[in-house]
């Protein structure tokens, strides 16, 4: 940001600008008590609120710093706040094309996406999508909404995005920018159905159809785009009635899978009903939990035993299965739940103790965090 | 075609004190097949992810070719991946899978063309061109995944346990073909397994890592004759390397390691390299490959200084040589490795001869081959 630009807004603010030199990985931890989740960006014109009140406002974010501008409530009216939002976001999209001499994706669908944000920030995921972004009722009618985080460190290029989608999917799509590196997409539920028409093929469950074209999306981005990202899948959406509370599903899901399925990058909101049950549970009945429920719960989470049961687990609890996939014996792997058991008094052969065991690895992911 | 060369790179994720790679220095040859092998968690796949540019570098540089590629997007790296988790796009046929990367880069068409159609000449899968990828075996798809990589014709390829969603015979298969492949195309490639067998017949070079670190990086032969440590030693052969605690002591001029249930002499070479090295009379680990116990009657007869007892509680019969688990030697049971032939008996005490020669000692404390540092 140029220097007369900060000082004329530090002036106008009457407050100073500060710069926090946080990586992103650390700003979660670093600025809980604004109620940061893993994954959740920050963007120029984010406002938050501190536990004292302090509204702090976003000035500027990149990797590894934010500048920010603490403001006492009735500094400013609702609607300054507001205009400085829109005017700080408006700057910073603008130094990005100009750095990156890139096209200006489709203003109607920017437009949309801080449309989006603002209702999910006003808790109205009902909301209605005005008729200004609806344009001849495309958005009455169903289509496949995918959300995508970015990890690569560079800005990503927004039209170079929508060019690779549309490649990819060999048809239009509906690219909408929401926060930094982040984009709700929107693409014909046409995908799921065989060509010619009809549904034909009824081998595979919508779910499998939706995860097989989101892992194929995810490696093409990987490998074509800018490396790591993450998607997240839905059922088709009327947008025009749901796209609110779907980016929200959306968000929900990739936040969950990433606190507690690391290494997984296809994030599926019909998966994780468990997890989002367990991340409802405050963090002191999830640790009474763990200590009551395991006698020796050091041992049940050594590296090894965590691998053999998440994969035990994932075998659907058959041995023979499970022991292929570790690359051990049968009878190692007999051995190591034989011993499991004598430690703990959990035998996960069994429906009970394979449930309770299954929740206290969910449970130790996320309390280990904290 | 180029190599690739790390220079101390290290791996950090943010908020955790330890390292996930720590100090990787290695220069990996135009054309080698080299082999990242180790167990879960020892950072093979992280090492891999930081030269596709998946993965940040902490520290340190990545060259492939003479170019310095830290902040190279993944797409100009002129690599081509063919990870585990691979996904074909499921609304494209084979030919188009193959096809879409080229098709991005502005090939024309004919080029594209004879590019795919060559691809599934090698790979054997011309009859699966309209096919789509729900329609393929999982042999198949694989050899799909390798088409869309080989097209693209890179400097390098990357894979990470491409095949350890295949069932063992189509594995054993498949790893003949990417080796055939390799020679074949001449391209650098760099390939990530935990499995050793898979590492020893696949590599020009293996790099073994444990906990973020290159243990040992040399041929297939090196690190199963000369192990440095005794991770290496261990993590290398199946079954693993015997591994016995006991002391060395000098006797009528000759040293001797003893243990509980044996007391064998040390060939005149590797008695002066203990000497030298101050080992008589200290601890150390006695380490000896299955394979080199013997029980063939020439074998005893020639080696008297070397014939150990044992009780042998399993036999494990696989036709052309048998497992044999012995109890009586050091604390832990010992595995022979003899032929199919050999008349042992499940309960019976029987007579062994270690071949001396082939022996490891390694120092209890470091666990570093005594005859290697």
């Amino acid at each position: 940001m140029e220097l007369s630009w900060r000082s004329k807004l530090e002036s106008l603010l009457g407050a100073p600008i500060m710069t926090a030199g946080l990586p992103l990985g650390e700003r979660e931890s670093a600025w809980q008590d604004i109620g940061l989740e893993p994954g959740d960006r920050i963007r120029s014109g984010d406002r938050f609120r501190l536990p004292d009140g302090t509204i702090r406002l976003i000035v500027s974010a990149d990797d590894e710093k934010v500048e920010y501008v603490d403001l006492q409530p009735g500094d400013l009216t609702g609607r300054e706040e507001q205009l400085l939002e829109w005017l700080l976001r408006e700057l910073d999209r603008a130094s990005h094309a100009e750095g990156s001499r890139e096209r200006p994706l489709n203003r109607e669908m920017q437009r949309f996406g801080e449309w989006i944000q603002e209702q999910i920030g006003a808790g109205r995921l009902q909301a209605a999508v005005p008729d200004e972004f609806n344009a001849g009722g495309r958005l009455n009618i169903e289509w496949i909404p995918f959300l995508l985080l970015a990890d690569h460190a560079a800005r990503a290029n927004d039209a170079e995005l929508e060019k690779l989608l549309q490649t990819y999917l060999e048809t239009d799509v509906l690219l909408v920018p929401l926060r930094d590196q982040e984009w709700l997409i929107l693409a014909p539920d046409s995908l799921l159905y065989e060509e010619g028409g009809g549904r034909g093929d009824i081998e595979e469950t919508p779910e499998e159809l939706l995860e097989s074209v989101a892992r194929g999306m995810h490696d093409m981005l990987t490998s074509e785009w800018l490396g790591e990202n993450h998607i997240a899948v839905a059922h088709p959406i009327m947008p025009s009635a749901a796209v609110v509370d779907t980016v929200y599903l959306l968000r929900e899901t990739v936040a969950l899978g990433r606190r507690f399925h690391q290494g997984d990058t296809v994030h599926l909101p019909w998966n994780i009903h468990l997890e989002r049950l367990l991340n409802s549970i405050p963090d002191e009945q999830r640790l009474r939990f763990i200590e009551q429920a395991a006698s020796r719960t050091d041992l049940l989470l050594e590296p090894e035993i965590v691998t053999t049961l998440e994969t035990f687990f994932a075998m659907n609890c058959n041995v023979s299965d499970t022991a292929k996939k570790l690359f051990i014996h049968r009878n190692t792997l007999l051995y190591r739940l034989d011993k499991l058991k004598q430690d703990t008094g959990l035998d996960v052969r069994l429906f009970r103790d394979a449930v309770l065991v299954k929740i206290i690895l969910l449970l130790y992911k996320v309390t280990k965090r904290k | 075609m180029a190599g690739v060369r790390l220079e101390h790179v290290y791996k950090r994720y943010p908020g955790s004190d330890v390292a996930s790679v720590k100090d990787f220095n290695l220069d990996i040859k135009d054309k080698e097949f080299l082999v990242l092998v180790g167990p879960s968690g020892c950072g093979k796949s992280t090492t891999l992810r930081m030269i596709a540019g998946l993965e940040e570098i902490t520290e340190g540089k990545l060259y492939i070719g003479d170019r310095l590629v830290n902040d190279v997007a993944p797409k100009d790296r002129d690599i081509a991946m063919v990870f585990q988790s691979y996904a074909l796009y499921p609304h494209m046929n084979v030919y188009q899978n193959m096809a879409f990367g080229l098709k991005l880069r502005k090939f024309k068409k004919a080029d594209i063309d004879k590019r795919v159609r060559e691809a599934a000449k090698i790979l054997d899968i011309e009859h699966l061109l309209d096919r789509k990828p729900k329609a393929l075996s999982g042999g198949q798809r694989q050899r799909v995944a390798l088409g869309r990589a080989i097209v693209r014709e890179p400097q390098v390829f990357l894979m990470d346990e491409p095949l350890s969603n295949l069932d063992a015979k189509l594995r054993g298969q498949m790893r003949a073909e990417i080796s055939k492949l390799a020679k074949r195309l001449e391209t650098t490639v760099i390939y990530v397994t935990h499995d050793q067998i898979e590492a020893m017949t696949m590599g020009d070079r293996i790099v073994v890592m444990k906990d973020g670190v290159i243990q040992q990086a040399d041929s297939p032969e090196v690190l199963y004759n000369h192990p440095i440590n005794m991770f290496v030693a261990g993590f290398i052969g199946s079954p693993a390397m015997n591994f016995i605690k006991g002391g060395l002591y000098e006797r009528d001029g000759s040293v001797h390691f003893k243990a509980d249930g044996l007391d064998i002499e040390l060939t005149e070479g590797k008695a002066a390299i203990v000497r030298e090295k101050g080992y008589v009379n200290k601890e150390v680990i006695l380490g000896v490959r299955p394979e080199d116990f013997h029980d063939e009657p020439v074998f005893l007869e020639a080696s008297p200084k070397s014939i150990v007892s044992a009780l042998a509680e399993v036999v494990e019969n696989l036709g052309h040589e048998k497992n044999v688990y012995l109890a009586g030697l050091g604390n832990d049971t010992v595995i022979a490795r003899l032929d199919g032939r050999s008349d042992v008996k499940e309960g019976s005490n029987i007579k062994l001869a270690i071949d001396m020669n082939k022996i490891h000692l390694f120092d209890p404390e470091s666990e570093l081959n005594i005859f290697e540092i």
